[in-house]
C-alpha cells in the first residue's frame, strides 16, 4: 500500500524535493473537518459497492450450475423431441439430434458453467489489458 | 445415504461455504477500507491542487474510490495505489477537458470569465497545526507559491512530480498510474523539478 514514509528509498534526496513533500503533508494533516468528513461517507459510499457487487455475484454463483443444467436439459428434450421440420438439411431418423446431445452432455459445458466467476475473471483482466495498452482509458 | 442424512450433508456443506465467503468478503472490505483510509487525505489534496476547486476535487476523488472498488477490488492490494491514481489522473485530464471546452464555449458566447477569480488563497491554507503564526504563515505561503508554480507545469509533468513527492510512489508505480514508461516518468519528473527550482527561485528553499 501507498505509505510513503516506507519508502524513503524511492523519494528524491534533494532538499527543495524534501521540503516541497513535508509542505505537503503538513497541508494534508491541516485539512479542514468538513473535508475529513465528507472523505469519510465518500469512502463509506465505495465500500457500499463492494457489499453490493458482492451479493449480486455469490446469488448469481450459487444458481449458475442449477441454472446451466436446467437449460441443458431444456434443450435436450427439444433437441429429442422437437419436430424435423426445424433443420431441412437433416434426414428424419438420422443421428444428428443424438450427437447434439452428446455434444450438448459433454463435460467442457458443465466445466464451464461452473467456472463463470474464472471467466468472468478473464474478461475483465483482459479490459485491463485493453486499458494498459492504450494508456489513458482507466476510469 | 437417507434423506435426513443428505440433508444433513447439504447443511454442513452450506454452512461451511458461507462462513467463508463471508469472512472473505469482510477482509476484502476491511482492507480496502484501510487503503481508501490512508490514501483519501493526500488524494484529494493533489486533485485540489490540480483542479483548483474543492467540490469537484472531492467528486474526483469519490468516482475513483467507487472505480478501483467496482473495478480492481480483486487485484492485490499492492496494485490498488497505482490503479487508484491512475483512475484520478484520468479524471483530472478529462475535467480539464471539459473545462477546455466550456472556456472554448464562454469565450465564442461572449461570457468569458476567469475562473481564478474566485480562488480564495485564505480559505485554502491549511488549519493551524500547532505552530507558531509566523511559522504557520511562512509554510502557507511556501505552499501556496508551490501550488501556483505546480500548476504551471505541464500536465504530465505535474502528473509525475506530485505522484513521486506527494505520494511516494516509486518509478514503476507512477509509471503505471500515469500510462506511459518508466523513462518518461524520470523525464518527467526531472524537468519538473528543474521548473519549479526555477519558477521558486533559491528563496523558497
Amino acid at each position: 500500500m501507498s505509505n510513503p514514509k516506507d519508502r524513503n528509498d524511492s523519494v528524491d534526496d534533494d532538499p527543495f524535493v524534501q521540503k516541497a513533500g513535508t509542505l505537503f503533508n503538513e497541508s494534508v494533516e491541516s485539512l479542514h473537518g468538513e473535508a475529513r468528513s465528507r472523505l469519510n461517507r465518500s469512502r463509506q459510499a465505495a465500500l457500499a459497492e463492494l457489499d453490493s457487487g458482492a451479493v449480486t455475484v455469490s446469488r448469481w454463483t450459487q444458481w449458475a450450475p442449477a441454472a446451466g443444467a436446467a437449460a441443458v436439459a431444456v434443450v435436450a428434450v427439444v433437441l429429442l423431441n422437437g419436430s424435423p421440420q426445424i433443420d431441412p438439411m437433416v434426414k428424419p431418423g438420422a443421428e444428428q439430434p443424438v450427437g447434439d446431445f452428446e455434444l450438448l452432455m459433454a463435460a467442457d459445458s458443465f466445466d464451464m458453467l461452473q467456472n463463470l466467476e474464472f471467466y468472468s475473471w478473464i474478461d475483465i483482466d483482459a479490459e485491463f489489458e485493453g486499458e494498459s495498452a492504450t494508456g489513458a482509458d482507466v476510469g | 445415504m437417507s434423506p435426513v442424512s443428505a440433508d444433513a450433508a447439504v447443511i454442513a456443506v452450506s454452512s461451511a461455504c458461507m462462513p467463508n465467503t463471508g469472512a472473505g468478503t469482510l477482509q476484502r472490505e476491511q482492507e480496502l477500507s484501510r487503503f481508501l483510509a490512508e490514501v483519501e487525505k493526500r488524494a484529494l489534496r493533489i486533485a485540489q491542487i490540480s483542479i483548483r476547486d474543492r467540490d469537484e476535487a472531492h467528486d474526483l476523488v469519490q468516482n475513483a474510490m467507487i472505480k478501483l472498488v467496482r473495478k480492481y477490488s480483486n487485484r492485490g492490494d499492492d496494485e490498488w495505489t497505482p490503479l487508484f491514481y491512475r483512475i484520478l489522473q484520468n479524471g483530472v485530464r478529462d475535467w480539464h477537458r471539459r473545462q477546455a471546452v466550456r472556456n472554448r464555449v464562454m469565450v465564442w458566447t461572449g461570457r468569458s470569465k476567469d475562473e481564478d477569480g474566485n480562488y480564495d488563497p485564505v480559505a485554502s491554507a491549511p488549519d493551524p497545526g500547532g505552530r507558531t503564526p509566523d511559522e504557520q504563515l511562512q509554510n502557507a505561503q511556501a505552499m501556496q507559491a508551490l501550488e501556483v508554480a505546480i500548476r504551471e507545469l505541464p500536465a504530465r509533468q505535474r502528473e509525475a512530480f506530485m505522484l513521486r513527492t506527494f505520494e511516494g510512489l516509486d518509478v514503476r508505480d507512477t509509471a503505471t498510474a500515469m500510462g506511459c514508461s518508466e523513462g518518461s516518468v524520470k523525464t518527467h519528473y526531472s524537468r519538473a523539478v528543474h521548473s519549479l527550482r526555477e519558477t521558486l527561485g533559491e528563496h523558497w528553499q
